[in-house]
C-alpha cells in the first residue's frame, strides 16, 4: 500500500490522465473492490482496498494508466464483470483496479467474415443481444453470462453450455488488442481464426487472468442464428444412469450443442417422477431437418437406456429456464464452493467415490443436497459439485486442505484442477501438481517476457518458485 | 465469532452484531434490541456478502447508466456492510451512493435469493439520517416544503384543492361519505397531471360511487420523505395523516398515486387495518366487473407500463390489464419487460431528483421498449411514471402518448360511442 503523499502524486497522474470521474478513490468507492466471490479467510474481510479504482473507457485512457503504474511499479488489477471465484480479483498488495466495465462498446460487425469486434467490458448478454438484432450470435453461454464480460470471459478461460457445438470463449477469439505492463499497444495478430503464421499470441491471453497484459479490444467468431432450437430433457434412476446415457451419447457422434447429467434429491422438482434421481439434458441446434434428426436419435436413446422422457415442451422450458439461473442461491446454501474439476471419464466413478467417501469426511464435510455429481458432457467434460466447506475452529485451514487433496486426487487421475473458475489464489499453489516444473518455468518465463516488473495482477495464477 | 461495535459520525450510535463467518456457517446473530428494519438491513447486506453474483446488476437501471460497482445492489450492499463494521466514514460519497437507488425492486427478480436489496437502501438511508448525516442538498428543498407546505412541490396548502372545479361538491362529508378519494401531491398540484383526479372523479361519479376529498386538508403521505430515510419528519406526517384519515369516517380510501397507494398500505398500519385501502385501478376493475362503468369500441393499440410502487412493491399487476382487456376493440400489447420484470421510469425514491439526467435516461430506455411494440398510446397509473416518460417522449420526439389510465378511461366512448366526458 502507499502513503498518503504517494497516493495523492498518483492520483494527481491519474486524474490528469483519464480525468476526475473515472478515477475512485474514497473508501466508500472502493469497499466494494476488497474481494471477489472467494472464499477469502473470514478475518480479512475488508482487509484488501485497493489504492485506487479506474474506470477507463478508451485503449488510450488504459494506456495512460498503465503507464502511470509502471513508472511506479503499482500493481494492476484488471476487471471484468467480477464474478471470480477464486480471488484473482483480490488485491492482496493493494495498487489500482482497473475496472473495464465503462468499455462497452460494439466496434465492428461483420457478417461475411462472421465475426464481431468488441471493447472488453460489454457483457456477454448485451452483446449476444445486439448480435441477434444482425442475425448472429456468440454462443458463449456461460452461466454468469448476464453480468461476465467479455475481458473476463476470455480472461478466465470461460467455460460455455453450448460448447458442443459451437467451442467455448478459447475457440472463439480471433484477436486481441492488449496493453502491456510497458503501456505498448499489441496486436496479437490479423481478425482471422484460423492461421498458419507467428505465435498464437492470442492463447497466451486466454485465461491468463489479467497477469500478463490488459484487454482493450477482442474479435470473436460469432455464428448465424439457426434455423431450429430443440432441447431433451430426461429423467434417470441415478447420476450413474444418466452418466452411461452421457457417455453413449458423447460415443454416438450426434451433433449436440451441449449437456449435462447431474443427480438430484428428485426429479420431482423438475417435473419428473419422484423417484428419480439424476437429470439428463442436452441442447440441439441447427435446420430444421438437422435437429428433427437428431431429436429423433437422442429421444432412441434415451429410451435404449431407461430414461424417462420430459414432455417436449418442458424440455424446452428447462432449458430457458436454466440459461436463467447461475449462482445457485448461494445466499441459501451458505459456505460452499463448486468444483469444475477435469477428469478422465473413465475415471469419474474413482473420483467421486474418492471425493466423498475419502477426502471430505476427514473434514467432516460433504455435498450440497442434490450437487453431489454433475458431468458437463460434448467436447469438453466437467466433472462438477458443490461441497460445504469446513466449519469449526481452523474451518479456513482446513479447506485450504481439503482442496489440496482434490487437487491431488484430480491430476493423478490425470485430470485439471479448474476446468472454468481459473486459479486466482484458489488453487496458485496446487497448480504444482498438475504442472512440472518445467512447465511452470516457461510460464514464468512467459510472465517475464510481458511483465518484467510484476505489476501485472502480482500473486495470482503462477506459483512462486520454490527455492532449492 | 465476534462482535462488532459500530460508532458513527456526529450522533454516535452502537449496534452489535455476529457475522457469518466460517465458524458456524449459516447464522447471522442480530443485537435483540436493535431497530427491526436496521437488523433487516444488515442480514440483508451479510446475505449477499455470502454470494456477490452481481446478478443484480442485470437490467439494474441505476447500474446501466452510471455503470460503477458501487450502484449497483451488490456494491451498495459492501458499502452497507463497510460503514455498519466502522471500516468506512460515513460521509457525503457515502450518502450519494445511499440515493443513487430508485428502489425499484427489479434487482431481486434476478436475484435467485431474491433478496430484499430495496429495503436494505432504504434502511441504510434511515441508519444515515438518523446518525447524523445531512440529506442530499438535491432533497433538502424538497424536505423543507413538505415541513412547510404539506407537500414537495412548494405550493401553498390552499392549492391542493385547484384540480377541483366546484370543491364543496367533491368535499368529504365526515361520517356519511363512504368513500375518501386520498389525491395525493402530485395529481393535485402538478397542473399537467391534474386532469387525472378529474377524470377518476367523474368516473367514480358515472359509475355511482360516493366519494369526497379532504381538499386542502390533504396532507402529504409522506412516501418520498420515507424513501429518503427522512424518519423523524415521516413519522410525524404519518400521525398527522393517520388522525385525519380516520376522522373522516370512511370505510375506503382510494388513491390514484402508486406512491401513496404503497405507503399507505405498507407504512400506515394504523389505516390499512381499519380502513380498505384500494388503488384506483382496483377499484375501476370492480367497477367494470360489476358492469357500473362501461365503454364503447375503440381501434387503439396500447402498452401498459407497471409503476414499480403498484407492481412489484404491491403486486397490483392484473386490475389495469383487466379494465383495458374490458374495452372492446383496444389492443392491449405487453412490452418485453413487463408484470415484474418491469423496467423503471426513473422517477423513483428521490432519484429524479438528485440525478435528473439518469432518471431522464432510464425513462427514454423504457420508452424505447413502449416504440417497439407498435402501440399508440403507453397507458401507466402513476403521476411519476407519467412525469418522467412524458417528459422522455417530449425530449426525443417520440410520437407515443402516456396517458394515465383514468384519464384515458375517461377520455372514451361510451358503451353508446358517445363521448361521456
Amino acid at each position: 500500500m502507499m502513503d498518503e503523499k504517494a497516493r495523492e502524486e498518483v492520483r494527481a497522474a491519474l486524474v490528469e490522465a483519464i480525468g476526475e470521474g473515472k478515477v475512485m478513490w474514497r473508501p466508500a468507492d472502493l469497499a466494494p473492490y476488497t474481494k471477489d466471490t472467494y472464499r477469502i479467510r473470514f478475518e480479512d474481510d475488508f482487509k484488501f482496498f485497493p489504492d485506487f479504482v479506474v474506470l477507463p473507457e478508451t485503449t488510450a485512457d488504459v494506456q495512460g494508466i498503465v503507464r502511470i503504474a509502471s513508472a511506479r511499479k503499482i500493481p494492476l488489477i484488471p476487471k471484468g464483470g467480477g464474478s471470480s471465484r477464486t480471488g484473482m480479483l483480490v488485491p492482496i498488495h493493494g495498487g489500482i483496479v482497473v475496472d473495464t466495465i465503462k468499455m462497452t462498446k460494439v466496434l465492428e460487425v461483420s457478417i461475411p467474415n462472421l465475426y464481431v469486434t468488441c471493447q472488453p467490458g460489454i457483457t456477454l448478454k448485451e452483446l449476444d443481444e445486439k448480435l441477434k438484432e444482425r442475425g448472429v450470435s456468440l454462443n458463449q453461454e456461460q452461466g454468469s453470462l448476464k453480468i461476465a464480460t467479455v475481458g473476463g470471459s476470455i480472461s478466465t478461460s470461460g467455460f460455455s453450455r453450448k460448447h458442443q457445438k459451437y467451442g467455448a470463449i478459447s475457440d472463439r477469439v480471433m484477436s486481441l488488442e492488449v496493453v502491456l505492463a510497458d503501456g505498448r499497444v499489441l496486436r496479437t495478430g490479423p481478425k482471422v481464426l484460423y492461421t498458419s503464421t507467428g505465435y498464437r499470441l492470442s492463447q497466451l491471453f486466454i485465461g491468463a487472468e489479467g497477469t500478463l497484459g490488459i484487454i482493450t479490444e477482442a474479435t470473436l467468431r460469432v455464428e448465424p442464428i439457426p434455423e431450429a432450437k430443440d432441447a431433451v430433457l430426461a429423467f434417470y434412476e441415478d447420476f450413474w444412469a444418466a452418466n452411461e446415457a452421457a457417455q453413449k451419447t458423447m460415443g454416438s457422434g450426434v451433433t449436440f450443442t451441449g449437456g449435462e447429467a447431474f443427480g438430484v434429491e428428485s426429479a420431482e422438482e423438475y417435473g419428473g417422477p419422484r423417484e428419480k434421481k439424476a437429470i439428463f439434458y442436452l441442447g440441439l441446434e441447427g435446420t430444421r431437418g438437422e435437429v428433427e434428426a437428431e431429436l429423433a436419435f437422442v429421444t432412441e436413446l434415451v429410451k435404449a437406456t431407461g430414461g424417462v422422457l420430459a414432455p417436449n415442451d418442458a424440455a424446452r422450458k428447462f432449458m430457458e429456464r436454466y440459461t436463467i439461473q447461475w449462482c445457485g442461491a448461494r445466499v441459501a446454501t451458505g459456505f460452499e464452493d463448486p468444483l469444475t474439476t477435469y477428469v478422465p471419464m473413465e475415471r469419474i466413478a474413482e473420483f467421486y467415490d474418492k471425493l466423498y467417501n475419502e477426502i471430505m469426511p476427514k473434514y467432516d464435510t460433504g455435498p450440497l443436497p442434490g450437487e453431489k455429481y454433475s458431468l458437463d458432457f460434448g467436447r469438453y467434460r466437467m466433472a462438477a459439485g458443490r461441497y460445504f466447506i469446513p466449519k469449526g475452529e481452523q474451518g479456513w485451514e482446513k479447506y485450504q486442505m481439503m482442496l489440496r487433496e482434490i487437487a491431488q486426487l484430480a491430476t493423478g487421475l490425470g485430470g485439471s484442477i479448474s476446468s472454468c473458475h481459473g486459479v486466482g489464489i484458489e488453487h496458485r499453489d496446487n497448480l504444482e501438481l498438475e504442472y512440472s516444473e518445467v512447465a511452470l518455468d516457461a510460464m514464468r518465463s512467459i510472465k517475464e517476457a510481458f511483465d518484467p516488473d510484476n505489476i501485472m495482477n502480482p500473486g495470482k495464477k503462477l506459483p512462486e518458485k520454490k527455492r532449492a | 465469532m465476534y462482535f462488532l461495535q459500530v460508532a458513527l459520525c456526529s450522533r454516535p450510535r452502537t449496534v452489535k452484531y455476529r457475522s457469518f463467518n466460517h465458524s458456524d456457517g449459516l447464522t447471522c446473530v442480530v443485537d435483540p434490541k436493535m431497530d427491526p428494519e436496521i437488523e433487516e438491513m444488515v442480514r440483508i447486506a451479510e446475505s449477499c456478502a455470502l454470494c456477490r453474483c452481481g446478478c443484480c446488476k442485470d437490467e439494474c437501471p441505476m447500474y446501466a447508466e452510471l455503470l460503477e460497482e458501487t450502484i449497483s445492489p451488490k456494491g451498495r450492499n459492501q458499502v452497507i456492510r463497510a460503514v455498519v463494521k466502522g471500516v468506512v466514514e460515513p460521509d457525503g460519497r457515502v450518502a450519494r451512493i445511499a440515493y443513487s437507488c430508485l428502489l425499484c425492486r427489479r434487482d431481486e427478480m434476478s436475484c435467485a435469493a431474491a433478496l430484499k436489496n430495496a429495503d436494505a437502501t432504504e434502511a441504510f438511508r434511515r441508519y444515515l439520517a438518523d446518525s447524523g448525516v445531512p440529506p442530499l442538498p438535491e432533497h433538502a428543498l424538497l424536505l423543507k416544503s413538505i415541513e412547510n407546505y404539506g407537500n414537495p412541490w412548494q405550493e401553498s396548502r390552499a392549492a391542493r384543492k385547484r384540480w377541483a372545479k366546484g370543491p364543496s361538491d367533491r368535499r368529504i362529508v365526515r361520517g356519511k361519505t363512504e368513500t375518501l378519494f386520498y389525491v395525493g401531491c402530485t395529481f393535485a398540484l402538478d397542473r399537467t397531471l391534474q386532469e387525472t383526479p378529474r377524470a377518476l372523479s367523474r368516473l367514480m361519479e358515472r359509475a355511482g360511487v360516493d366519494f369526497g376529498c379532504l381538499l386542502e386538508e390533504e396532507l402529504c403521505c409522506g412516501s418520498t420523505v420515507k424513501r429518503i430515510g427522512q424518519s423523524r419528519l415521516y413519522d410525524k406526517l404519518r400521525a398527522e395523516n393517520e388522525k385525519a384519515l380516520l376522522g373522516t369516517g370512511a370505510k375506503r380510501l382510494v388513491t390514484a398515486c402508486a406512491g401513496c397507494f404503497k405507503t399507505l398500505t405498507q407504512d400506515y398500519p394504523g389505516i390499512s387495518k381499519k380502513i380498505k385501502v384500494q388503488h384506483s385501478t382496483e377499484l375501476l376493475a370492480d367497477l367494470v366487473s360489476e358492469g357500473k362503468l362501461k365503454f364503447g369500441r375503440t381501434s387503439l393499440k396500447v402498452t401498459y407500463h407497471d409503476p414499480c410502487h403498484l407492481g412489484r412493491h404491491t403486486g397490483v399487476y392484473d386490475p389495469p390489464r383487466a379494465i383495458l382487456r374490458s374495452i372492446p376493440g383496444l389492443k392491449l400489447i405487453e412490452m418485453k419487460n413487463s408484470r415484474e420484470l418491469s423496467r423503471c421510469c426513473g422517477g423513483g425514491a428521490g432519484v429524479k431528483t438528485a440525478y435528473p439526467e439518469v432518471a431522464a435516461k432510464a425513462a427514454l430506455a423504457r420508452l424505447r421498449e413502449a416504440e417497439k411494440t407498435g402501440a399508440d398510446i403507453v397507458v401507466t397509473s402513476c403521476p411519476f411514471c407519467v412525469q418522467t416518460l412524458k417528459a422522455a417522449a417530449v425530449q426525443s420526439g417520440s410520437r407515443m402518448d402516456i396517458v394515465e389510465l383514468s384519464v384515458f378511461l375517461d377520455g372514451l366512448p361510451g358503451p353508446d360511442g358517445k363521448v361521456v366526458k
